[in-house]
């Protein structure tokens, strides 16, 4: 047993393995316990996958499909057939995923179809198929809403992203579509008019031509043109006007940010209009560099043309400002309606020019929106022997642009973007950059799970936790700063409960923390942190890691971190763990800490002020007391005599009384354990009077009724134990007869 | 004997396992359809505080009662419950016992449905000493049926069936359980002295073989005043107590002074107190362990499997079936 302790503890220090008392990992297969219930992931109902609708710019743009199937199901799955359906159809949502799972892709119809036909190849003949196809038409009927398919996979950020950005922006181009519309026909209106009043516009023939060949030969256009033209008009319309408004018609109708009603019929980005789409941060900064003139221009045609409808414009006031117009720049204000732009963009493949570029991105406050995909946390530099360190660079841009107060951050495993769909949108509506970090869980190489089990764990190890940052929503972090979509928020490390079966097929339950070492874990570049040890050998010197994390250690350690694993049987296995990753686990909560601390739990500030203020309040209570005690005058208890005791009765052994509550005369209240719970004071007025755990009664709220009411119970109450004391709402009616009443009960 | 024993230690073990707790509310069923101000709303609060504080599991307790307003208390109890059928609470509650010596059975009966048409079966309950907790909820007047004079009225009680008064004596039924052979717990408790009603309702929980309670209760609708003489007198409740009965709180003592050391073992004097009705006594009047129960006496070594049902069943048909000539000899 020593000896055993001894490699442990030799283990934990240097990570070296003596190979009689300890087992190398690798090759065993082993992942998390918590892990044990989700080796067929895709017989679980969970929210992937996603089916994408379009043209939607709300909540609704994505939807998961199991929520659709309840929906639906909620419809069509009713009456006596109801059980038949649902059946059925779970059966086909199961069907999908595997689909999806598989790498199937397509439109949820198509995919719905081709599980439909599997599902009943899949079933006997018997009659069985017409009712699956009954259920299947049933529930279908049920879902209104079609679109692409999604899985949780690599390509799931990007496409989710991508998918919500089209919609943000087509919806902004409809809005400045019919601007610009109402802008040129305003402008080709003053023109025309202009036209009217001019020589040409008084001639005979366009006269004629103006009201058409039915009646032609009923005027004579010449006299016509003839008296028209005596009256030439007094305020002739000035030439630098007909040029502004011709040069302005121009510019908005050959602009490049949106596509024309008809190009964007076609194909996009063929009718020579810009495209916002990247997959570089410098090219973005580049493009938008190279597009600033042309979108000043057009920004300035708009404000023109604004004035130029309303005939404000004065060209010896306008002419001087609009020279100038964005020689500084233009504000978000003035950008919102134009296209943001979108970079997606993959950690690995970054370099650090690219990440200067997406700092500059950032700090400047342009309308880009960055997509930074992390596809491995846990990756391991070539150099540095197994830190984790260069992976947390990736992973903490989301905080550096924290900092940068001004960009709205996203930060998600992909497992969480579906419940993060909202604040998706709200990052692409907003004014100013915004920056996109998800994890996407797809580093297959690494260990054998699906990339949504790997997302979800990197968030509930807290080594990937969720949060948003809003610089919109508020002046101050409690409204900016959003972390409650983290399990177990206000804990270290999440707790979830465990059950197994033990060699004597005894159920045992344990709560276990899942911690950053057990997400590591999972990846198998890190089996040679870690060693099985035998079941023969397990001792009493093996913790869990949570709670040798809370330990300081001091000299050599006696008690050493362990896991509980399961293998491929799920046969529960324990392995101790080396120090480096207890490290960095303690690194990992020390920077959960300080986001706990942003989201305001456990926030070291209130706390303290809070301990103030309470050692304040206590000082002052302890003051009053006192200063009550030296006033108070010592009670006089009455000790009655025992009257009326019968002859065969002994009186009451003396037992030492216990002090009664002194209690004024005027204070309603009631005799709690006398009373019998008979429910006449609570059903006279329940919000007054409420039963205590022990169902016996007391008054909840004196202001919920009247003294009247107080007064009936009272008289009511079987045992007499309500005493109604004074009343406190002098002008309530019929105090008089009320006070009588009451005066027995008092 | 041993098997058996052996058996439901074994299945309290694996329940314990799963430490549960419950509230009050977790054997609460329905809203009971008692009058507002009835005693029985104060006897479920005290049953359900004995459940709860003795983390009794609802699958294994049952409820058996009888007819009448005490015997619906099955329904509000979020437990196994039979509601049976008039007076027959007790052998059905008995039936139970012996097939399940695992649960915990009450049984709630009234005065009408145990001291009237059930008296037969009471008697021989308390001579059978079963592990049961019987609970008298005796309001002394038939209520369910609006309002007949029962065996526990008070003499001159007019009800719709004693139109000019009752002309008995009331029966006493603590006197009658404590004449029997075998008793071996009987107590009284007034409903609305809810702190000893449940101290009595725990201790006859945990005594071993049959406990009498009887529960004076008040019956606001039929007999609003009946009981206002010693409700409101303190001085007429004789409060037992004694080392191994029941110890009156302080606050308790103060309100009721009248207060008696008496020694459950004693029977003289136990029928002595319990003979007592102008002051009505309450408290342990008697408690002697040392009672055999008649399942331990009765109870086979042989477990009771179904298929040993089943045979014992067969068997016992297989007398009154019509053999085929000769085929009986066979078969035999």
């Amino acid at each position: 047993m020593e000896a055993d302790t001894q490699a442990h503890v030799a283990f934990f220090l240097t990570g070296r393995r003596p190979s009689e008392h300890l087992d190398a990992v690798d090759g065993l297969d082993l992942r998390p316990a918590l892990f044990a219930g989700y080796r067929e992931i895709s017989q679980l109902r969970y929210d992937f996958p996603l089916v994408l609708v379009a043209d939607r710019a709300d909540r609704l743009l994505v939807q998961s499909l199991s929520g659709l199937v309840d929906d639906a199901l909620g419809v069509a799955a009713r009456g006596s057939e109801g059980e038949r359906i649902r059946k059925h159809v779970l059966r086909l949502e199961q069907e999908i995923r595997m689909l999806a799972s598989g790498g199937a892709t397509g439109t949820l119809s198509a995919l719905w179809a081709t599980a439909a036909g599997r599902l009943a190849k899949g079933m006997d003949k018997s009659g069985a198929d017409k009712s699956l196809e009954d259920s299947l038409r049933r529930a279908r009927a049920a879902i209104k809403i079609d679109g692409e398919l999604a899985d949780c996979n690599a390509a799931l950020p990007a496409r989710l992203l991508q998918h919500a950005w089209n919609a943000v922006q087509k919806q902004k181009a409809e809005n400045f579509r019919k601007d610009l519309d109402r802008l040129v026909l305003k402008l080709s209106d003053i023109l025309k008019a202009d036209y009217e009043r001019s020589e040409a516009g008084r001639s005979a023939e366009h006269l004629k031509a103006a009201v058409g060949s039915g009646f032609g030969d009923a005027f004579d256009f010449d006299a016509m043109s003839r008296i028209l033209s005596k009256a030439l008009p007094k305020d002739a319309f000035p030439e630098s006007r007909r040029k502004r408004i011709r040069e302005l018609l121009n510019v908005l109708s050959v602009q490049q940010f949106f596509p024309s009603p008809d190009a964007a019929s076609k194909k996009s980005g063929a009718a020579g209009h810009y495209c916002f789409l990247f997959d570089s941060c410098a090219d973005a900064l580049r493009a938008f560099r190279e597009r600033m003139p042309k979108l000043i221009e057009l920004a300035r045609a708009i404000a023109i043309a604004e004035l130029e409808i309303d005939g404000q414009y004065r060209e010896s006031r306008h002419d001087a400002l609009f020279e100038q117009f964005g020689a500084n720049g233009l504000d978000p204000q003035d950008l919102a309606p134009f296209p943001d732009y979108l970079v997606c963009v993959n950690a690995e493949k970054m370099q650090a020019v690219e990440h200067a570029q997406l700092m500059e991105i950032l700090s400047s406050g342009l309308p880009i929106k960055v997509l930074l995909q992390i596809d491995d946390i846990l990756e391991q530099p070539p150099n540095a022997g197994g830190s984790l360190s260069s992976g947390m660079r990736s992973r903490q841009i989301a905080n550096m642009a924290i900092g940068l107060n001004e960009v709205y951050v996203l930060q998600s495993a992909s497992s969480n973007l579906y419940q993060f769909r909202e604040r998706m949108l709200r990052g692409l509506t907003y004014r100013g950059p915004a920056l996109y970090s998800v994890f996407s869980g797809a580093c297959a190489t690494a260990s054998g799970l699906p990339p949504y089990l790997m997302a979800a764990a990197a968030m509930e190890s807290r080594a990937f936790p969720a949060f948003t940052y809003d610089p919109s929503a508020g002046p101050n972090w409690a409204s900016r700063f959003y972390l409650e979509a983290n399990s177990q928020v206000d804990l270290d490390w999440p707790i979830q409960g465990f059950t197994y079966e033990d060699e004597l097929h005894q159920r045992v339950s344990e709560d276990l923390a899942f911690t950053l070492v057990d997400f590591v874990a999972s990846d198998r570049r890190y089996a040679r942190h870690l060693a099985r040890v035998p079941r023969e050998k397990w001792n009493g010197s093996m913790i869990p890691v949570d709670e040798s994390l809370t330990r300081e250690r001091k000299g050599l350690p006696d008690k050493v971190p362990s896991l509980l694993m399961v293998d491929a049987d799920n046969v529960l296995q324990k392995v101790i763990v080396d120090e480096r990753l207890i490290r960095e686990a303690r690194r990992c909560r020390e920077m959960w800490h300080s986001l706990q601390e942003l989201g305001g739990v456990h926030n070291s500030h209130a706390e303290k002020l809070l301990a103030r203020e309470k050692k304040a309040w206590e000082e002052r209570m302890q003051q009053e007391a006192e200063a009550h005690a030296a006033v108070a005058p010592v009670p006089a208890h009455a000790t009655a005599a025992s009257a009326g005791a019968s002859a065969s009765a002994a009186p009451a052994a003396a037992a030492a009384p216990e002090p009664e509550p002194e209690r004024s005369p005027d204070e309603a209240y009631i005799e709690t354990a006398r009373c019998s719970s008979c429910n006449e004071c609570t059903q006279l007025n329940g919000k007054m009077f409420a039963y205590d755990g022990n169902k016996q009664a007391y008054i909840a709220d004196i202001n919920a009724g009247t003294y009247a009411q107080l007064v009936e119970a009272a008289e009511s109450c079987q045992v007499s134990i309500i005493h109604p004391g004074k009343p406190r709402n002098p002008k309530e009616p019929g105090l008089e007869e009320l006070l009588k009443r009451a005066e027995p009960f008092l | 004997m041993n098997m058996m024993s052996d058996m439901k230690s074994a299945t309290t073990c694996l329940l314990e396992m799963c430490d549960e707790h419950f509230e009050l509310e977790d054997y609460q069923s329905g809203v009971p359809r008692w009058c507002t101000g009835c005693g029985d709303n104060a006897i479920l609060a005290a049953v359900q505080r004995l459940c709860r504080d003795e983390s009794l599991r609802p699958e294994k307790t049952v409820f058996v009662s009888g007819i009448g307003c005490s015997s619906r208390f099955p329904h509000y109890m979020k437990t196994y419950g039979f509601h049976g059928i008039h007076g027959r609470a007790l052998p059905v509650a008995e039936g139970v016992k012996m097939a399940r010596p695992d649960l915990d059975v009450f049984v709630n009966t009234g005065d009408g449905d145990c001291c009237s048409i059930g008296a037969a079966h009471w008697i021989h309950a308390i001579r059978y000493n079963m592990n049961l907790t019987v609970f008298l909820h005796d309001n002394q007047i038939y209520g369910l049926t609006k309002k007949q004079a029962s065996p526990t009225s008070p003499i001159g009680t007019k009800s719709n069936t004693t139109p000019h008064g009752s002309y008995l004596e009331a029966l006493n039924p603590l006197t009658v359980t404590l004449g029997v052979q075998n008793v071996s717990f009987v107590a009284q408790a007034a409903d609305w002295i809810p702190e000893v009603l449940f101290d009595i309702v725990k201790a006859a929980y945990h005594h071993k073989g049959l406990s009498f309670v009887r529960i004076i209760q008040r019956c606001p609708e039929w007999l609003p005043k009946s009981l206002d003489p010693w409700m409101h007198d303190p001085n007429k409740v004789l409060l037992l107590n004694h080392a191994n009965g029941l110890q009156p709180s302080a606050g308790l003592s103060r309100v009721y002074k009248n207060q008696l050391e008496h020694d459950p073992l004693n029977m003289d004097r136990a029928r002595e107190i319990a003979s007592n009705t102008d002051i009505i006594p309450v408290g342990i009047l008697y408690n002697n362990p040392d009672v055999p129960c008649y399942e331990d006496l009765r109870h086979s070594d042989k477990l009771r499997t179904p298929d040993l049902t089943r045979a014992g069943l067969n068997a016992e048909l297989d007398k009154y079936t019509v053999w085929p000539q000769g085929a009986e000899q066979k078969v035999a």
